[in-house]
């Protein structure tokens, strides 16, 4: 049955031209993979990573904050710069998500100096620098390296007890292996273990080792370069604030670049955003990308993704319109209008299956606000003024239902805006 | 108030095999008591995406149980279940984690409708993956009156350009198609056993 097979076969291509489309379009994918697989569009923030790599390689110990909404790039800008970094020059870039080491819910200061300082260590005592050391100094590299990973981890330690101290005698007796007399196990909390305790130590304890690991970093490097991800989830500016004071001071004393993320609230948040631009050398604000008429930037990202391959393309400004220029929405919504197409048994993406993704969108935006939520959203749509003096208004530029397209210029997310329930206009 | 999508949760599982790896989404249960229908979920996902599924439970897990859990190992498929409800604390601790949740395999979230609120407000990158993927858990085919279900045969029976029966007998031969909806056919042709 010829037929039948050429129907088959057509099913199978169709499948295989969806399964191709969702994979361009998969905003859940790690950010190193969309590079990689060349679906990055390097100059839609203006080529913004090359200034980060810039900075960060003329300027050893210089401090840089990027400043971004939830789904804005960050990430992509980060892993850009620490590649332009590894191909163009002599620094040793290094790339740390601190919400993938630790919970960052319990975060205290010297958890980004324990995170870098492995990093630094593991590749100097045993990754690719570790070869043609003496074997004094390999060992120094490992006695540095074990130091930077109790720092991180925590340790128990043999300590000599205070002949006064009576309680001594049942710290022994609780021990499985009797340490000898007057000793005592102490446990030393790392900075990286969940769920961590207060810690008093001072962060210079670590500061030996790690200048020791980068004395040899750099008789082969000229310089390091830390980027840390993942600091954008702290919302709350005053603990991000409390987390990265003392680290970065640290670094910056090391003569280390650092290339750090941070959530809106820094910039907006009541009395915050002073005393960070005062702290470091350069703050980039990625910003939401306009959807209007005068920018096809969005348009571009779409098409560098093979969105034609299943929308005409003279469509492809809806799902700009209704994503607002959140990177990841743009992606998330180019994927889910064509998942709707599939699941209809269709070919091509249509007017309604965009409209009816950006409508689910929206739906998700709106669950969890109040009254006086929509009140303020429908505030700033007539007024087009927004108040960040209001601690109410910032979580609505953190949860991304308003969007920031520059420092002045504030926007009610259009997705949510085509569900807003508005009120009946009041008859004369 | 618009509400999201109502699908089956054997669409939900189509839309996810449709997606290839490191899809996530969100299932809102029909009844606070929905044990029935978790399981269900899981099942779908089994037998659509042809891989093994695992429920994990978000209230009890640690930072690093859940790291560990869903890493180890790292691409079945996992739902992560809300129970009736978390507390806010722990939406933002989760929304903290969130790259480490990140794995290959795809992710659902099963919660209970009033929670959907909780993610929005409280867990912004994690709501950021979700997207738009926010379906209602409605009724499956096992709910089709049999008028429907012999339409929907009609259907895949176009579809792919052959009978029921020449179906059964290409899945007993082992040359199924490796599509959703050739398991959709097989299981309203009453030969799930053939899966």
């Amino acid at each position: 049955m010829p037929s039948s097979v050429t129907t088959s076969e057509g099913q199978l291509n169709r499948r295989d031209k969806f399964r191709a489309y969702m994979q361009a379009f998969n905003p859940t994918a790690p950010a190193w993979e969309a590079i990689r697989a060349g679906l990055v569009l390097e100059n839609l923030h203006q080529y913004l990573y090359r200034n980060l790599a810039a900075r960060a390689d003329l300027e050893p110990g210089s401090q840089q904050l990027l400043v971004g909404g939830v789904g804005s790039g960050k990430t992509t800008e980060l892993i850009l710069a620490g590649r332009w970094l590894n191909k163009r020059s002599q620094v040793l870039p290094f790339y740390v998500d601190v919400s993938t080491e630790t919970d960052l819910s319990s975060l205290n200061s010297g958890a980004l100096i324990a995170g870098f300082g492995r990093q630094l260590g593991r590749r100097l005592a045993e990754g690719p620098d570790a070869k043609g050391h003496t074997d004094e100094r390999r060992q120094k590299l490992k006695d540095s390296y074990a130091k930077v990973t109790d720092y991180a981890y925590g340790k128990t330690e043999l300590l000599l007890a205070d002949e006064n101290d009576l309680w001594v005698e049942d710290a022994i007796s609780e021990g499985g292996d009797v340490p000898p007399r007057r000793h005592y196990w102490h446990e030393v909390p790392g900075k990286l273990k969940p769920p961590l305790p207060p810690l008093n130590r001072d962060i210079q304890e670590v500061r030996a080792p790690l200048e020791d690991l980068l004395f040899t970093a750099k008789e082969v490097h000229k310089d390091v370069v830390i980027i840390f991800d993942g600091l954008d989830r702290l919302l709350d500016a005053t603990k991000f604030w409390s987390v990265v004071h003392q680290d970065l001071r640290l670094l910056r004393e090391l003569k280390v670049s650092v290339i750090v993320t941070a959530p809106l609230s820094v910039l907006f948040g009541v009395g915050v955003g002073q005393s960070i631009s005062d702290f470091f050398d350069r703050v980039h604000h990625l910003t939401v990308i306009p959807s209007d008429s005068a920018s096809t930037s969005l348009e571009s990202v779409l098409e560098k993704r093979g969105v034609t391959n299943l929308l005409d393309p003279a469509k492809a400004y809806l799902i700009c319109n209704y994503s607002g220029g959140v990177l990841r929405d743009l992606i998330s919504l180019a994927r889910d209008a064509a998942e709707e197409t599939y699941v209809s048994d269709r070919d091509f993406i249509t007017v309604p299956d965009i409209e009816k993704v950006g409508r689910q969108l929206g739906t998700g935006y709106l669950r969890g606000l109040g009254t006086e939520a929509i009140n303020a959203l429908l505030h700033l749509e007539s007024s087009k003024s927004f108040d960040l003096s209001q601690p109410s208004n910032v979580e609505l530029l953190l949860t991304r239902r308003v969007l920031e397209y520059s420092s002045t210029d504030f926007r009610v997310h259009p997705a949510l805006q085509t569900v807003i329930q508005r009120p009946e206009p009041q008859r004369a | 108030m618009p509400d999201f999508s109502t699908e089956p949760l054997f669409e939900i599982a189509r839309r996810l095999e449709i997606r290839g790896e490191t899809g996530w989404l969100a299932v809102l249960s029909p009844a606070a008591d929905s044990a029935a229908d978790l399981d269900q979920l899981q099942s779908e996902l089994q037998s659509i995406l042809q891989m093994p599924s695992r429920v994990i439970q978000l209230e009890r897990s640690t930072f690093e149980e859940l790291r560990e859990a869903l890493h180890h190992p790292h691409n079945d498929a996992v739902i992560l279940s809300g129970g009736t409800g978390l507390t806010q604390e722990k939406w933002r601790s989760l929304d903290l984690m969130r790259s480490a949740l990140e794995r290959r395999g795809p992710v659902v979230l099963w919660l209970s409708p009033g929670d959907i609120g909780n993610l929005t407000d409280h867990a912004p990158n994690i709501r950021s993956f979700i997207g738009g993927s926010i379906f209602l858990a409605g009724p499956d085919g096992g709910f089709m009156t049999e008028a429907e279900r012999q339409e929907r045969l009609k259907e895949l029976s176009e579809h792919f350009g052959f009978s029921g029966d020449e179906a059964v007998r290409r899945a007993a031969a082992n040359e199924s198609p490796h599509e959703p909806e050739f398991v959709e056919w097989l299981v309203l042709l009453g030969r799930g056993d053939l899966l």
